[in-house]
């Protein structure tokens, strides 16, 4: 009995995820997507990186932004990546079914890693799909993840005004935004996010799939 | 449980051009159940004061009648209504608090992070009264509705030099 008084418990301190905070979104439109996330990669209150791009690309029109524990994030797209089945590119819906299949795979030991997927689907309108880490999927308008996410779904949600998923005969859930303004808004939304998201800033990555391929813009967000 | 999330609120107010608006959700919860959808959280002190309370309701209710008491003794002392500045100090005094004074806007409650990005968003500096009630109901509307525990419409304060507004919002009503 006196040897045991003086052991102290131990709790365990270690854990084998980490989050390296950042904000994707992505916005389906008629004939395009939009895809974009902040090029910040932190840890705690520390800046790791300025310039660390969390976007993607899967397959020739499906592109994926992560926010979250970019180790598992980097595993999870070298996972997709590989996968160039039945010798043709695979569908964003396609891909999206994968994703969520592959998340699922590791139900009891997730990746820690939140995903947004957008590009185009067979009818080359534009399609977004939003998951949560374990690999539950809905094909959305819009959808925004990340630290950042909850500053600006409330913004989305008052411009794209996306019709209920449960409506009867389905509607369309893509924007009738032009590219221009789907592309502006993802550009006020960050900036606005930046100011009040101490994970979210450094640079915005916009990717931009449409019927002429994949376009890329890059530019600067708050550094502090 | 965080006891600041037991009721639910949403709260926000912003400066306009020789004006302010101040707004709230009106719901009133136990956790998930809802008791009142009327629950006023913003009260006046005096005709250019207002002041919006977040949080754990009784305490909401609690704070807003020390509020009034200790204007009411201020007003009896120096005659005149105290300045917004000094209430603040009163706010600090009463909170253990330090409390800023905001010059675009502020928010509270459990939709504060989603108040924060819409907020963010749609203001702009020296917006005219009207302008001004456009743009916080719309904020306070689109964050309240990804907020479960704050919901059942707002209210509205406007206030200018001569005169306020009040309004009620119909928003989502769950």
């Amino acid at each position: 009995m006196a040897a045991t008084e003086g052991i102290k418990q131990h709790q365990s301190t270690w854990s084998p995820y980490d989050n390296n905070g950042g904000t994707c979104i992505a916005i389906a439109g008629a004939n395009y997507c939009v895809i974009a996330a902040d090029t910040r990669m932190s840890t705690g209150y520390s800046i790791l990186t300025r310039d660390y791009s969390k976007i993607c690309n899967l397959a020739d029109k499906c592109v994926m932004a992560s926010s979250g524990f970019q180790a598992d994030v980097k595993a999870l797209q070298k996972n997709l990546s590989a996968r160039h089945l039945h010798n043709k590119q695979m569908s964003c819906p396609a891909m999206a079914q994968l994703l969520s299949n592959t998340l699922y795979y590791k139900r009891f030991f997730p990746y820690y890693s939140f995903n947004v997927l957008g590009g185009l689907d067979n009818e080359g309108k534009g399609c977004v799909f939003t998951y949560d880490a374990v690999g539950s999927y809905e094909r959305v308008g819009y959808g925004a993840q990340g630290t950042g996410g909850t500053l600006m779904m409330p913004v989305l949600d008052n411009q794209l005004k996306s019709p209920s998923p449960l409506l009867l005969p389905a509607q369309d859930a893509t924007t009738p935004l032009l590219e221009s303004e789907a592309v502006d808004l993802v550009k006020d939304v960050f900036a606005s996010a930046a100011e009040r998201d101490i994970y979210t800033g450094d640079g915005l990555e916009i990717v931009v799939v449409n019927a002429e391929g994949v376009k890329r813009e890059f530019l600067e967000l708050r550094r502090d | 449980m965080s006891i600041f999330e037991y009721n639910g609120s949403a709260l926000v107010a912003m400066v306009g051009k020789n004006c302010f608006a101040i707004a709230s959700d009106r719901r009133l919860g136990v956790q998930l159940q809802t008791i009142a959808t009327d629950f006023q959280r913003i009260f006046k002190i005096h005709d250019k004061l207002y002041v919006g309370l977040s949080g754990l309701a009784t305490d909401v209710l609690t704070l807003h009648q020390r509020f009034a008491f200790r204007h009411k003794l201020y007003q009896l002392r120096e005659e005149r209504n105290m300045r917004p500045e000094t209430f603040a100090s009163l706010v600090s005094a009463l909170l253990y608090e330090k409390r800023e004074l905001a010059k675009d806007f502020v928010v509270a409650g459990t939709a504060a992070e989603s108040l924060y990005g819409a907020c963010e968003s749609m203001y702009k500096p020296d917006m005219e009264p009207e302008e001004l009630f456009e743009t916080i109901s719309q904020a306070l509307l689109s964050s309240i509705d990804r907020d479960c525990l704050s919901g059942w419409g707002g209210h509205v304060y406007v206030v200018s030099p001569n005169q306020v507004i009040e309004r009620t919002l119909k928003g989502r009503m769950d």
